[in-house]
């Protein structure tokens, strides 16, 4: 047994454990993003007169009143974006709660359902799913194809209407694979003595659902709604994310696309910290006193 | 003595006519996240004849293997898999470490700007990657770093790197649901910090560090973004990369005449089988849970 040094309190020591734990985050910080954080922000308050030693006057707000007066392509893709994470992302979580639920449950099969629905994420979000989304999902050499006489039935417009929205739809659900698996690892990790008192006790599956699940899944609840949140925002086929990477990146326009990087940053920044308060009161954690 | 029912328990009645709905619907959903993968396969398996005829969509007629022969000769594979895994091995190995470490500090311990520096940690996290390239870029050529894998692989051993952020996150709420009593009683036997990490956190904890190994593995594995933005050699690059730069004109010239939705489709399967067979490898352990986790243990 170690001798409990009698110098500090456990309040100071754990305080200093608690530093030591983090700190290679702070190494890495300082060593990794520091300097591209400073300069990208100071980037977009300034303007780029040289492309190869990138030298720069400062021009103030000048970038950002851009994006938002002159130029015409910003704000449309801006609120598209926005609309479309707000609608799917409730969306994504709710059904792979269901989802997680419904397979960790008593079913036969279970192991198979557990792989099946995280084979998704094998395709990453990286150049393979692209090229699956580029054969588009309901076209012609797509993955779903509707048979002739559906468009017989419906009428070409409400056809196309419907097709778009399987296509969109298979997507959403590809996405939440990460989600589905989040969930079921906190469903297992739920105590199964709170859910034997609860029979006991001859609460119904519902309520136990109500009373018990969903308060020890709370963190993870959380976890999901930032990731989906993030992941949607951050999706390279997100029309404005394509937008700033081909200012900032590939016409060299640096500073206008840093610019318009940090308002979409702050955007989603305020969305997150919204979700993070509005759900604090909610959360139940287990370890916490 | 045999048990007599003279009906069936009403549980089983229950099991089988009330779950029917449940299984529909599972089998459904499987089927809808099964297809990206039918799709590929069917399609890598279809001879010349078969893509030309519109009648064939799933089940090729003249099923052949050059299809493959032919992606594993474009793709330079046998090369390139091994920069692929070198590169994502270390990186993977890098963020399990140092994010379960760093998470733990968040999760456990009070100490002063603790919430001000998880912000920042998310802060990370959010700040569209397009935006910080450049400056990246012009820190690693200050570093020496690049042409070289290592602005992909160094900063995951400090908690960063491709999703570090969200890995802090996850074991941090999975650290967060954990009870404290275990650690608690070994604080009072005078266990230090670090080995109470090392001794009861890592191994409670099981199933978050799976999930983070898997992901980490899968997103590096596919990621080509960074890697073709700090490897000026893209002929060394990885798999991922190589694919995408089948995409671009001068490939395209290059190997047109071989190049058919069959060979890509073949393409796209060689790249993430090795990301199939970690996934099967572990799939077991995967689904098995976290059966010796938390007070059981």
């Amino acid at each position: 047994m170690k001798k409990v040094s009698a110098k500090f309190s456990l309040e100071k020591r754990k305080a200093i454990a608690g530093w030591g734990f983090i700190s290679p985050w702070i190494i890495g910080f300082a060593l990794f993003l520091a300097y591209p954080f400073i300069k990208s922000i100071s980037m977009s308050f300034s303007k780029i007169t040289d492309i190869s030693t990138l030298d720069s006057v400062f021009v103030g707000f000048n970038n950002f009143l851009y994006a938002f007066t002159v130029d015409i392509n910003f704000l449309p893709m801006f609120l598209k974006t926005v609309t479309s994470t707000l609608i799917w992302t409730p969306v994504i979580v709710i059904f792979s709660l269901f989802i997680a639920v419904l397979i960790n449950g008593k079913i036969r099969g279970k192991a198979i359902f557990k792989s099946i629905f995280f084979l998704p994420v094998l395709l990453g979000n990286g150049f393979v799913l692209k090229q699956l989304l580029d054969m588009g999902i309901t076209g012609t050499n797509g993955i779903i194809t509707i048979p002739e006489s559906f468009y017989q039935i419906t009428g070409s417009l409400v056809g196309d209407i419907i097709l778009n929205f399987i296509g969109q739809l298979t997507v959403i659900l590809w996405k939440s694979c990460i989600q589905i698996v989040l969930f079921l690892a906190a469903l297992q990790s739920v105590p199964e003595p709170l859910y034997e008192s609860a029979r006991v006790d001859a609460a119904s599956e519902w309520v136990i659902f109500w009373k018990i699940t969903l308060p020890m899944i709370s963190p993870i609840v959380l976890l999901n709604c930032i990731y989906t949140l993030i992941d949607f925002f951050r999706d390279i086929s997100n029309p404005i994310v394509g937008y700033i990477i081909q200012n900032g990146v590939k016409s060299l326009n640096y500073s206008y696309g840093a610019a318009m990087g940090w308002i979409y940053f702050l955007f989603i920044f305020v969305v997150v910290i919204t979700v993070f308060a509005g759900m604090r009161k909610l959360i139940f954690y287990g370890g916490e006193k | 003595m045999k048990k007599i029912y003279l009906q069936k328990p009403i549980h089983l009645i229950q099991s089988t006519a009330g779950r029917l709905p449940v299984y529909i619907m599972l089998v459904g959903f499987a089927f809808i996240f099964l297809l990206p993968f039918l799709y590929m396969l069917s399609n890598s398996l279809k001879s010349p004849i078969d893509l030309y005829d519109t009648t064939v969509k799933w089940l090729p007629h003249h099923i052949t293997f050059q299809n493959f022969k032919s992606a594993v000769f474009v793709l330079d594979y046998w090369n390139r898999l091994k920069t692929s895994l070198i590169v994502t091995i270390l990186a993977v190995f890098g963020q399990v470490l140092s994010c379960s470490f760093i998470a733990y500090g968040f999760a456990r311990f009070r100490f002063k700007f603790r919430d001000v520096l998880f912000l920042l940690v998310l802060f990370s996290v959010i700040v569209p990657p397009q935006t910080l390239i450049i400056p990246s870029y012009i820190n690693f050529s200050k570093m020496n770093m690049l042409g070289t894998f290592l602005p992909v692989i160094v900063p995951c051993f400090f908690g960063m790197g491709l999703n570090g952020a969200i890995f802090i996150f996850i074991f941090r709420q999975f650290y967060k649901g954990l009870p404290t009593d275990l650690e608690d009683a070994a604080t009072i036997d005078g266990c230090g910090f670090l080995e109470t990490f090392w001794k009861i956190i890592v191994p409670t904890s099981q199933t978050s560090l799976l999930v983070v190994f898997i992901l980490s593995f899968i997103w590096h594995w596919n990621d080509f973004f960074e890697p073709s933005m700090y490897l000026i050699d893209v002929s060394k690059g990885t798999l991922t990369m190589y694919l995408e730069i089948m995409e671009t004109p001068i490939a395209m010239q290059k190997y047109m005449d071989q190049y058919t939705i069959a060979v890509k489709m073949a393409c796209t399967l060689l790249t993430i089988l090795p990301v199939i067979i970690m996934y099967i490898l572990l799939n077991r352990r995967f689904i098995r849970g976290i059966e010796h986790s938390g007070l059981a243990n």
